[in-house]
């Protein structure tokens, strides 16, 4: 298939997927409740910080980062493991194989249609919310035009993890299992739970050269404005490369198993 | 053993219209719809009966069945089963009946149905003898030996329904209610089935209803018929006197020595089949006789049968023309 | 109750059977579940790395608190909600009528339904995360603490299986229900906390409509010593009338549905 083939077939895919999103908001309303961890840890440290500042926070600093946490969670979200892992147990990747477009494209065109849907919901509370601590939100625009192009290389870098791992399902029973401990590993070191910058200095510099921290930190320090411009470049720089990579690990990886898939049979 | 009198259940079932301004009228204002599923039946099972419930789809057998077993509450009428108020759903009912569906299964998918057995030993409370000798007696008449240590799901689909029904009948209910235990068996599947039913119900009186889409079923199971067609019971007696009663034609199936032309053949009765080698006449009873006669006497005959028609096409006949003279 | 017992054993059984054929898995659920109290242990070790102690509570009590959390979500996931999704799918296939059908109680039989036996794990860690806690105390609780901590524990239970009884009770009228029991599931991860944590608005949701942080708060105050019989008998007296209410509420669902249904 060629490029210009799937270039074409593209819009369709994702005007396809959000009319699916659309019918199914119940499911995703659901979900958008159940990723209330940020405001559980918000609780937490609000408690904290009630008797003065830790490391720099104070509860509106704390506030301030949860609500970002939340907001690039929602906007960056994606559910392909479990499709995968779903599709493969069942057999029921075969009907994708038969259809003249990589199955990768053709989920990333369902994850990423449901993206604006996301928006319209979360954005006008959370920026409500998010007005409240303006303070501590940053100010240099350059910051904030680097923002975009972040999101879009967390959502990619999430899009891309789970579905190396979910390839991997073609290979081994415990592909979900495997995108839990993932997950577990994930939630300490993007800093979901805890700001990175609380941790103690050598968990730090081991969190930071991570890829965990581009998945939802980056963006997040980009919104609380805590580097410099050039700082920040650099950041997104490494933000793709690591982007680059995972596409290139899933690539190669799909390429394999479906050799195997096609060996073995579904 | 059953008593239903005037026995009506109807139940409401929203309207929705495609499209999204339905969707939103529909927010406020739901279009309701009854529908009678069993619109006043009676009837009486003895002990040890072994009655064929049949009907087209959706002609209230299932559901007659489910307010049989307590499963739903008739909306008025009078219902008995050995004694108890179904709905009532007491424990002495309960360990009293059965209730196969061949569509849905109780045994456990991912583990062998030894372990449904032990499951519902514990819950009817069997005691240790008694499960024993039931499932001694169970393997022997089903053949289940081996199957009973492999996981549900890698059972065929005949072994599963043997399966099913020997966990169905673990407590030694006096009432099989079977609702199209055979449907989607193979043809020596089906008869294995009948026949293990009809043993079950000679060696412990055990009082039999079926509903089953195969009309052999009945034919070989139920020495007497329920028919109901769109909640309404129009027949009830023995299958003969139905098959009599529905189509009196008989048909008569001829060998040729020699192709014969369709329009001598026509004069005498109605064509079912035709070729050079043979033909299938269809005759009413009455005329019987002549048409014999004059086949006989006109046309090169090798050999000459009569017979009834086969079962399917009586009852298909029967709800087409929804015949309900002589009704119960 | 002798017959309620050989039903809970039978099913326990069938349960154990099933996880043990999956034995790969077993172990990697059972590492994972490892995997998961540690990532809970990390956010209350960096608090506790700049402060003595938060509303009131120091490292060690916050830890008891964080054991019961463990515990009862070990509970939740590995009994309750696998046999509420269990139900659900009972509904979707049809096949609740063979529950219905039994001669035991309905609420019985499904409750017990399906089992994770791996998630015993979660109870091992949770006794670890107390001997530490009582090991930095340098105390052991005498007996009548323990058992005012049993007894709000089961309190805590009985308001876990309420819930999730309710919930199911939904299932038999609509049909998406898992996905209420995910939002539950979720929501409960509020219970890590004592409920002191929390102020205005969430405190009165928590404390008293749905009742989470004391789940774990008043089965760690009374293993400290801390919990007042008037607020003990309180809460047990509102867990009592709540678990009747859902009873009801299961009961008229139940009737509902073998009267409504086709």
């Amino acid at each position: 298939m060629s490029l210009r083939a799937a270039a074409r077939a593209y819009p369709a895919l994702l005007r396809a997927g959000f009319a699916s999103a659309v019918a199914y908001r119940a499911e995703f309303l659901i979900w958008m409740f159940s990723t209330n961890m940020p405001l559980i840890m918000l609780a937490l440290w609000a408690a904290v910080a009630r008797s003065g500042p830790v490391a720099g926070y104070t509860q509106l600093g704390f506030a301030a980062y949860y609500l970002c946490t939340l907001l690039v969670r929602l906007l960056t979200g994606s559910w392909v493991v479990w499709e995968m892992t779903m599709e493969i147990r069942q057999g029921t990747l075969a009907l994708r194989l038969l259809r003249p477009i990589h199955p990768l494209l053709a989920y990333s065109a369902e994850n990423l249609a449901a993206v604006p849907l996301r928006g319209v919901v979360a954005l006008p509370v959370l920026s409500v919310l998010l007005w409240a601590a303006r303070g501590q939100l940053g100010h240099d625009p350059l910051l904030w035009l680097m923002l975009w192009p972040a999101l879009f290389g967390a959502w990619l870098l999430t899009f891309l993890v789970m579905a190396l791992i979910g390839t991997l399902a073609l290979y081994v029973e415990s592909a979900a299992s495997l995108f839990e401990a993932w997950l577990g590993v994930s939630a300490v070191l993007s800093g979901y739970l805890v700001p990175l910058d609380l941790f103690p200095q050598a968990v730090q510099r081991i969190a930071l050269a991570l890829p965990f921290r581009f998945l939802l930190s980056f963006p997040v320090e980009l919104m609380l404005g805590k580097h410099s411009a050039g700082h920040a470049l650099l950041l997104l720089g490494g933000q793709w490369l690591y982007v680059a990579a995972a596409l290139v690990a899933t690539t190669l990886v799909w390429r394999a198993g479906l050799r195997r898939y096609s060996a073995y049979g579904g | 053993m059953i008593e239903v009198e005037r026995l009506h259940k109807s139940y409401f079932v929203h309207r929705r219209e495609p499209g999204l301004r339905a969707a939103l009228r529909s927010l406020w204002h739901r279009p309701r719809e009854e529908v009678k599923a069993v619109d006043g039946v009676s009837f009486r099972v003895g002990a040890a009966e072994r009655v064929g419930f049949l009907g087209p789809n959706g002609a209230g057998k299932t559901t007659t069945l489910k307010v049989l077993s307590g499963l739903l509450h008739p909306t008025s009428g009078h219902v008995s089963v050995a004694g108890h108020t179904p709905q009532d759903r007491s424990r002495e009912f309960l360990q009293q009946i059965t209730l196969v569906m061949g569509q849905k299964q109780q045994l456990l998918w991912d583990l062998p149905p030894s372990e449904t057995f032990l499951l519902n030993r514990a819950i009817y409370d069997i005691p240790r003898p008694q499960y024993q000798e039931t499932v001694a007696e169970l393997t022997e008449l089903l053949g289940l030996r081996g199957l009973m240590d492999k996981p549900t799901r890698q059972l065929s689909l005949g072994e599963r329904m043997k399966c099913e029904l020997a966990v169905a009948l673990l407590h030694r209910p006096r009432i099989l209610f079977l609702d199209e235990p055979t449907i989607g068996l193979d043809v020596t599947m089906q008869a294995t089935v009948r026949s293990f039913v009809r043993a079950y119900n000679e060696r412990f009186a055990a009082t039999v209803l079926l509903t089953s889409h195969y009309m052999d079923d009945v034919a070989a199971l139920c020495p007497r018929v329920l028919v109901i067609d769109r909640g309404r019971l129009i027949y009830d007696g023995s299958l003969d006197e139905l098959v009599r009663r529905v189509r009196p034609d008989k048909r008569v199936l001829l060998k040729l020595s020699r192709p014969v032309d369709a329009r001598d053949l026509q004069r005498i009765g109605v064509i079912v089949s035709h070729t050079d080698a043979q033909a299938v006449l269809q005759v009413s009873q009455s005329e019987l006789q002549s048409a014999v006669q004059r086949v006989l006497a006109q046309l090169p005959i090798v050999d000459l049968t009569v017979e009834d028609p086969p079962l399917e096409e009586v009852m298909r006949e029967l709800f087409e023309r929804g015949v309900a003279e002589g009704a119960a | 109750m002798r017959r309620v017992l050989a039903i809970v054993r039978a099913q326990l059984r069938a349960s154990v059977a099933l996880a043990l054929q999956y034995r790969l898995e077993f172990l990697v659920e059972g590492a994972l579940a490892i995997l998961w109290m540690a990532v809970t242990l990390v956010p209350v070790l960096v608090v506790f790395g700049t402060r003595g102690a938060v509303e009131g509570w120091t490292f060690p009590e916050m830890l008891l608190v964080l054991g019961w959390f463990v515990a009862l979500k070990g509970v939740l996931e590995g009994a309750v909600s696998p046999s509420l999704t269990a139900v659900i799918e009972h509904v979707r296939k049809g096949t609740l009528d063979f529950v219905l059908l039994k001669p035991a109680d309905a609420q019985l039989l499904v409750s017990v339904a399906k089992l994770e036996p791996w998630r015993v794990v979660d109870l091992a860690g949770a006794g670890l995360i107390f001997a530490y806690a009582f090991g930095k105390l340098g105390r052991t609780p005498d007996s009548g603490q323990v058992l005012a901590a049993a007894a709000m524990l089961v309190g805590a239970l009985l308001v876990l299986y309420s819930i999730a009884i309710l919930v199911v009770s939904i299932a038999f009228f609509a049909v998406r229900v898992d996905n209420l029991l995910y939002l539950f599931q979720s929501v409960f991860d509020v219970a890590r906390w004592p409920s002191t944590i929390f102020r205005g608005f969430l405190a009165v949701l928590f404390t008293y409509v749905l009742p989470l942080a004391l789940m774990t708060t008043y089965p760690a105050l009374a293993l400290l010593g801390r919990l007042r019989l008037g607020t003990a008998l309180g809460a047990l007296a509102g867990t009592v009338a709540f678990a009747a209410f859902a009873r009801t509420v299961w009961s008229l669902s139940i009737r509902k549905y073998t009267s409504a249904s086709s």
